[in-house]
Parts: structure tokens; sequence; C-alpha cells
């Protein structure tokens, strides 16, 4: 069965910035994983996550809803895609999951950087 | 933990309360409890944990304890019962975790003192069989009612799947120069995907619709139940103000291209704020064709691209021109274009057919389509089947986890029908 780790770490650019380490599949069967960590550092007061997918080999559609749900949690208006989202941010995602991004249209949503200094400075 | 009672007057008369030990002699019970040692446990801790290896069996003196795998409970059990045995009796790993629900006191004995006790006293024996089997009959009855309960709601499953069924097409309509076939095979799981095939009130428009709601489960057959009429009613009657015209008729002379933007607008705007919270999304390729021209405009919103099939032998994947729908309630989408010109056949399919998996976990994949795929084929049902045995051949032993949905479309012939 598959499994998802997260690993909760912290930067400082102009804001603090809160950074998700994923390792492992994100899933029907983890995605909760990954939501439930959201929402305890969000609760915690972490109001701008990274969200590191340097280790995720596979994000299925449960994934995609978890990102979309982390990413109202984040906002007290809800994500109107008009701009993209202010306080959720993707770092490397490998090239399995940047195609599924791009096929769904999630990089029209949240911005993706490739290094993680340059993203939590664009927070 | 602490012991709270440390007569063994008091142990003897508790170990004769449980089942298990009701046909012990007295000597031998008294030799068990000298060796049993008592726990005073609080309320939610964990006994033993599945998996483990163990060595003691438990008695409960009093308190409630649940029988547990991961979040299902598998018993609840309380005063004279017993747990831990089975690692005991047959030196196996622990098969269910054990944790007290309510402050509880217990007796733990070892294996080697039970096995003592046995051989000491065979009359033992029959007792502990006795149990055993008393035990196995309320599994054989437990199992009984939870297979009826499976049964029940694996007929309200097989009830939701027609009513789902009820939301597909009945069949394609027949379009003169056109061949249209379908294929709908739905997993076992209820699962979302969805197509549609319908001529718009306006002239020469057809309506081609193939979807994919995410997730599996009831959840996603609701739901794809509510994207399919979305699309269907705002394309058919596009709410132009307060009129309710139907669309790109003399009233509301709308072009096909805003018909087919207005309608993904609408759905996706519908569902990103009325149900905002389930984060529920659906990849949806919406074409409208003209069958005289074979102009065909199309929104492909997160959508496996269609494969156009080119009489002379070329192949073409259609654009994605925007994201999913239902998230993300100011999200744009373009409208983009294609012709097919006679001979040409256009495939539309859902995840189910390229991320089909063969027993190695491998995928089907586009390529696999393209190379399986004989578009010479006679009829486009005769090119469905084709792919669909392809998909099966490669999937070999391995179960359909996904619906396959597919939906094709060659042009026969062009021009004006009289």
């Amino acid at each position: 069965m598959a499994t998802l780790n997260i690993m909760v770490g912290h930067a400082q650019g102009k804001v603090p910035v809160t950074i998700l380490r994923a390792e492992g599949d994100i899933d029907a069967a983890t995605h909760k994983v990954l939501q439930d960590k959201a929402s305890e550092v969000i609760k915690a007061g972490s109001k701008h996550i990274l969200l590191d997918l340097g280790g995720v080999n596979y994000m299925g559609s449960a994934g995609f809803r978890a990102i979309h749900a982390i990413s109202n949690m984040l906002s007290d208006e809800k994500s109107s895609g008009l701009t993209k989202s202010a306080y959720l941010k993707l770092l490397k995602p490998t090239d399995a999951v940047a195609r599924v991004i791009k096929t769904l249209g999630f990089d029209v949503y949240l911005d993706i950087y490739q290094d993680r200094d340059e993203a939590v400075n664009s927070f | 933990m602490e012991t709270p009672f440390t007569s063994k007057q008091d142990r003897i008369a508790m170990l004769k309360n449980c089942v298990f030990l009701q046909g012990m002699q007295d000597k031998v019970l008294d030799e068990l409890a000298s060796r049993a040692e008592m726990l005073w446990v609080a309320g939610g801790k964990t006994i033993v944990s599945r998996g483990e290896t163990g060595s003691k069996m438990y008695f409960i003196i009093s308190g409630h304890a649940r029988v547990h795998h991961g979040e299902v409970t598998l018993a609840n059990i309380g005063s004279g019962d017993v747990f831990g045995e089975m690692a005991v009796l047959d030196s196996e790993k622990r098969a269910a975790s054990v944790m007290t629900e309510s402050d509880s006191v217990l007796l733990s004995i070892e294996r080697d003192a039970f096995y003592e006790a046995l051989s000491a006293d065979p009359g033992a024996f029959k007792s502990v069989i006795h149990a055993i089997l008393q035990r196995e009959r309320e599994i054989i009855n437990e199992v009984k009612t939870r297979s009826t309960k499976l049964m029940a709601y694996e007929k309200e499953m097989e009830i939701g799947r027609r009513i789902q069924a009820d939301f597909l097409p009945k069949s394609v309509p027949e379009i003169e120069n056109w061949d249209i076939a379908s294929r709908f095979e739905a997993a076992r799981e209820v699962a979302g995907d969805f197509y549609d095939v319908f001529k718009l009130n306006s002239h020469q428009h057809l309506a081609i619709v193939i979807g994919d709601v995410c997730d599996k489960g009831v959840g996603a057959a609701l739901f794809m139940t509510l994207f399919r009429s979305l699309i269907r009613a705002s394309s058919l009657y596009g709410n132009m103000g307060s009129a309710l015209v139907d669309a790109g008729s003399g009233d509301a002379p709308i072009t096909a291209s805003e018909v087919l933007l207005n309608s993904m607008l609408t759905t996706n705007r519908y569902v990103a704020t009325t149900h905002a919270d389930s984060s529920m999304f659906a990849s949806i390729f919406f074409g409208l064709l003209d069958t005289e021209s074979g102009e065909l405009l199309y929104v492909n919103a997160g959508h496996e691209s269609p494969i156009i099939f080119r009489q002379n032998g070329e192949t073409e994947s259609l654009n994605i021109t925007g994201g999913v729908i239902g998230l993300f309630p100011a999200a744009s989408y373009a409208v983009d274009s294609v012709t097919l010109k006679e001979g040409d056949l256009i495939l539309t399919y859902t995840d189910g057919v390229n991320e089909a998996k063969n027993t190695q976990g491998e995928q089907f994949t586009e390529q696999r389509i393209m190379q399986v795929a004989e578009p010479e084929a006679h009829s486009t049902e005769t090119f469905l089947r084709i792919i669909l045995d392809g998909v099966k051949a490669f999937r070999g032993a391995a179960d359909q986890s996904d619906d396959i949905t597919m939906l094709a479309l060659r042009c026969l012939s062009l021009g004006a029908v009289d």
C-alpha cells in the first residue's frame, strides 16, 4: 500500500513560509495525510505554504482535491481562479506529476517553482 | 498500571467467571491465579497491537474493550471475555489490536502458565475447546449478518449504477454522413465517467461531451449526474438575461463558440461556488461539430486529448484549452477548432483507457491506443471494439479499476444533406 510522509520545515522570506515536503504517493489512500498536516500548520498560524513535491512520484485526483482544499483553507476568500494563489505555491514537481498538473490545468491557478529560495522569496 | 486486588480467592473467583476457564478445577485455577498478573488500565490504552508477537493472554475482570483492525471494529468485549488468546495458543502474530474503552481491570497470563494449567487438568481442554467453538459460532453468525448487509448494500449500489446509466445516452443520434459509436464499460466500483451526444437546437451542430469526475464511489456518481445535466441544460437552453431561450435560436443569436464557452463557464461557476467545500472537479472535453463543414469547435478542460486519425494515416492530438471544471469560480477557457475531412476519425476517451494497468502496474498509454487502433476498420463500432480488446488483452488478469468510456465519430462525407 502506498505511503506518504510529510515533513514540516520553515523558511523566512519577505514573510514566514512553511515548507511541506511530501514524500511518497498522493492518492485516494494517502491524501488525507497531506490535508491533515496542512490543516495542523494552518491552525498553528502558518499563512504561506510552499508544497515541495520533489519526493512525489504519483499524484492522483485525490491529491489535487487536497491541494484545492488547502488553497481554500489558506485564503479567507475562496480561490477565484482569476489570479494565482498568493498563499500556496508548488516546488519541484517530478516530471510525471508536472505532466498531470499541466493536463488538469492546475498550473493556471498555482505558481510552480524549481528553486526553493526563489519560491520562498516570491511570497 | 497497578494491582488493586491481592487476595488469591478473589482472583480464583474472577477467573471462574471467564469463558475458557469455567471447567477448570479449583486447584489448577489456584495455581493459575498465583501466576496471573492483575492490571488496572485506564480507558483508551492499547493492550495488544496487530502484527506483534505476544506471549500473554488477557481476561477482562471489569471494564470494556474494543477489538479492532485499524478503524474497523471487529468486536466489543467486556467482563468475562478473553483476548490475546490466539497468539498464545498458536504462537502466530497478533491478528487484531485491542484497546480499552473504559477504565478496566485485566488479568494477564503467560503462555507457559496457561499450557501448564491445561496439562495439569485434561478436563480444562474441554472447556477451552468449547469456548473456542462457541466463539467460532459467533464469528459465523457475525459473518452471516455482515454478508446479508453487504448483499443489501450491493443491491443498492446496483440500483445506483442503473440510475447512473440512465444519465448516459441510450443510443447515439444517427447523423447523415457521420458514423458515430460509443462504448461505456463500468468498473465494479461506481465511478464518474460520462459522455453525451445531442443535437443543438440550432442548425447543424452536434454536441459531443466526454468527462471524468475525480475520485470514485457514490460521490463521483452524484457529481457526474450534476456535471452532465448542467452542460446539457446550459448548452441547450442558454439563459440570456431574463428570457430563457433556445441557445443559438433566432431570439438569441449567439455563435456556437459562445454556446460552448457559456456552457463551460456556467457549469464551472455553479459547481465551484455551490459545492466549493467538496473540492470535486471533472475533466471535460466539449465539442460542437458542424456536421456540414466538418469544423469542430471545442473546449478541452483538463481532459485526455482526443486523437484524430486522418485518412492519410497521420494522427493529431487536440489541445488542452483550460483547467478542470468545478474548482475555481472565475476560471477561463479558450475555444479551439479543428476540421474533420472525409474519412477522418476522431476518438475521445477517458483515463480508464490510457491508464488501464496490467499486472505489472504498467499503463496502457496513449501510444498503445495509437498502436492497436485500426482507423481503417469498416465502422466506428468495430474501431472501438478493437481498442477495447487491446486494453483487455494488455490488462490480462489485472482488475478494471476505472470506468472505460470512448466515443468515436467518422466523417463519411461533407456537405449539406438534402
